[in-house]
């Protein structure tokens, strides 16, 4: 029970902290300026090749009218949100080791705060921000580009979008972790930047490429419908695993940390 | 009687350096303790190992007969920490960080707002309506105190809290630890010798990794009553008279210093001075203080 109060009374100094410090307002700035990016980009294509065509015609390209579907703006989207996801992970990279570079916590810690009550309410504001952002970006596509467009014409859009959302959930979950040995931010966030990488390199792998969390990123095939969720299971049910995996990972090790 | 802290045969190693070798000491109920010693001589990191921040290599701790376990936080909630420098929230007012506290010390709210009105008070930051981030040194030294008494602790202990304080700031805060010593048992680390005279019952010299002294203060002055005589005479030459008359004696800087002085020695002292006529601008029996005895403990 007393780890409970714990989590909400931290949950509580966390959501203050995004507030005051005024990240909050960045990260609303940034997912409502990417939401409205994606279709106004779609929308913006035709006119573009219409400014540039002169000058294509002069190196010998003849550019025929642009026909602009939803599938833009979705193709937008998912091109989009890793960005997103970029700024989110480097203003989060810093939430466990910069208070360990303080000592903000030891006050606490030596009144009987939880050192998972800590990592939880940390790893649940991360998560809190990057959902309730994540979904508002899609939202704001979603409703603009069905405006403009059609939406139907897009495949398993919002199945993709889940794939995305969770493989950026599981980076997050890789902040806890390498938080609870890590000295400092930069450590922190070279490895989390070693596993995006590392995920990344491994795509090219074909036998390996569908056990991968990164292959949720490559979501190009299911919008056309050349691909089908069920291909996409896999990648899943490993990203969900190791992000639960990496979390519980880090309870043992932070309770060994020198504070 | 019961002892609030307990402390026997503490060790701690970090890689080559052994900072703390065989560490014993007690802490009785409502007094007020000093820990001193010298930069490094470990008394951060006895301190942390009190708390549990810390995971010792050998010996134990107990706090009201309880035994402190690394990592764990059950016998915190008997104590009230305040870091050598302690960094809170910026973006926090004093009152914010307060509540903040005795919600993770498992207070009712009502007994948060009381006890935060209270030491807000008592440390002087009642009307401060700003946030932490703007404060300074020895404000934030205050608020420390506050945030470390807001659960009533049996035991407070504070790391360093007048070193880098002004010398108005100091006694501020050795005010507000004298006061606190009546409701609580105060444990703080020091190396400024004049801040234990002022307001510590007790004290135990940390030198080595082990406790060379330990005690009741006024005992331990008894007990090294290592009392001086100074005479300042007018004249070098009877300086140089003295000095020949009491071999024990020593001249410095034309003043003649008996060291280890005994009643009957100041006596004789005084009957010669009479006796040969001799002109004194300054007799002096000099009370022991503990800057000496520290120097002499540590061997220098």
């Amino acid at each position: 029970m007393n780890g409970i109060r714990n989590f909400f009374t931290f949950t509580g100094k966390e959501l203050l902290e995004l507030r005051r410090s005024g990240r909050l307002l960045v990260f609303l700035i940034i997912f409502v300026l990417f939401g409205i990016m994606n279709p106004a980009v779609a929308k913006l294509t035709p006119w573009l090749y219409e400014s540039m065509a002169e000058s294509l015609e002069a190196s010998g390209l003849t550019v025929t009218e642009y026909n602009v579907t939803a599938m833009d703006s979705w193709v937008q989207f998912f091109k989009n949100m890793p960005m997103a996801m970029l700024v989110v992970l480097l203003i989060f990279g810093g939430i466990f080791t910069s208070e360990y570079a303080k000592g903000t916590l030891i006050p606490l810690l030596s009144k009987g705060l939880r050192r998972n009550a800590v990592n939880a309410a940390k790893t649940f504001t991360m998560l809190l921000v990057w959902s309730v952002g994540y979904w508002m970006s899609y939202a704001i596509t979603y409703y603009y580009t069905d405006y403009y467009w059609d939406n139907s014409v897009v495949k398993h859009y919002a199945f993709a979008a889940f794939g995305l959302w969770l493989f950026g959930a599981l980076l997050l979950c890789c902040i806890s972790f390498f938080s609870s040995f890590a000295g400092s931010t930069a450590q922190v966030l070279l490895g989390v930047g070693a596993v995006y990488i590392a995920l990344n390199l491994l795509l090219m792998v074909g036998t390996v490429r569908e056990y991968l969390p990164s292959f949720l990123t490559q979501s190009g095939d299911l919008l056309t419908g050349q691909a089908q969720p069920s291909d996409y299971f896999t990648a899943l049910l490993v990203a969900a695993v190791a992000s639960v995996a990496l979390l519980i990972a880090s309870v043992p090790i932070t309770a060994k940390r020198r504070v | 009687m019961t002892n609030v802290l307990e402390i026997s045969g503490l060790r701690k190693r970090f890689g080559s350096k052994q900072v703390l070798s065989d560490v014993t000491l007690s802490v009785p109920e409502s007094c007020v303790f000093g820990f001193v010693g010298r930069n490094g001589a470990g008394k951060t990191t006895t301190m942390k190992s009190i708390i549990g921040l810390l995971k010792p290599d050998g010996g134990e701790i107990s706090i009201c007969g309880e035994k402190v376990t690394f990592g764990g936080t059950k016998t915190n909630r008997f104590i009230g920490y305040l870091p050598d420098v302690p960094e809170f929230y910026g973006y926090m007012t004093a009152r914010e960080y307060l509540s903040l506290c005795g919600r993770v010390a498992r207070m009712k709210p009502s007994e948060i707002k009381d006890r935060t009105d209270e030491l807000l008070e008592l440390v002087g930051l009642a009307d401060e309506k700003h946030r932490v981030k703007g404060y300074s040194r020895g404000m934030k030294q205050r608020l420390g105190i506050a945030q470390a008494l807001i659960n009533r602790p049996k035991l407070l202990i504070c790391d360093e809290p007048t070193s880098a304080l002004d010398p108005v700031g100091r006694r501020e805060i050795l005010d507000i630890l004298k006061d606190a010593g009546k409701q609580t048992s105060v444990f703080f680390s020091t190396h400024i010798l004049t801040d234990v005279e002022r307001i510590c019952d007790r004290v135990a010299f940390l030198e080595g990794g082990r406790i060379v002294l330990c005690g009741d203060i006024d005992e331990i002055r008894k007990k090294r009553a290592d009392t001086a005589v100074e005479v300042l005479p007018e004249s070098p030459s009877d300086a140089a008279l003295l000095a020949e008359q009491f071999p024990s004696g020593k001249v410095t800087d034309g003043c003649f210093v008996l060291k280890s002085a005994s009643q009957q020695d100041a006596e004789e002292l005084m009957q010669f001075i009479l006796e040969r006529h001799l002109s004194v601008i300054r007799f002096e029996r000099r009370e022991p203080d503990l800057e000496n005895m520290f120097m002499e403990v540590i061997g220098e």
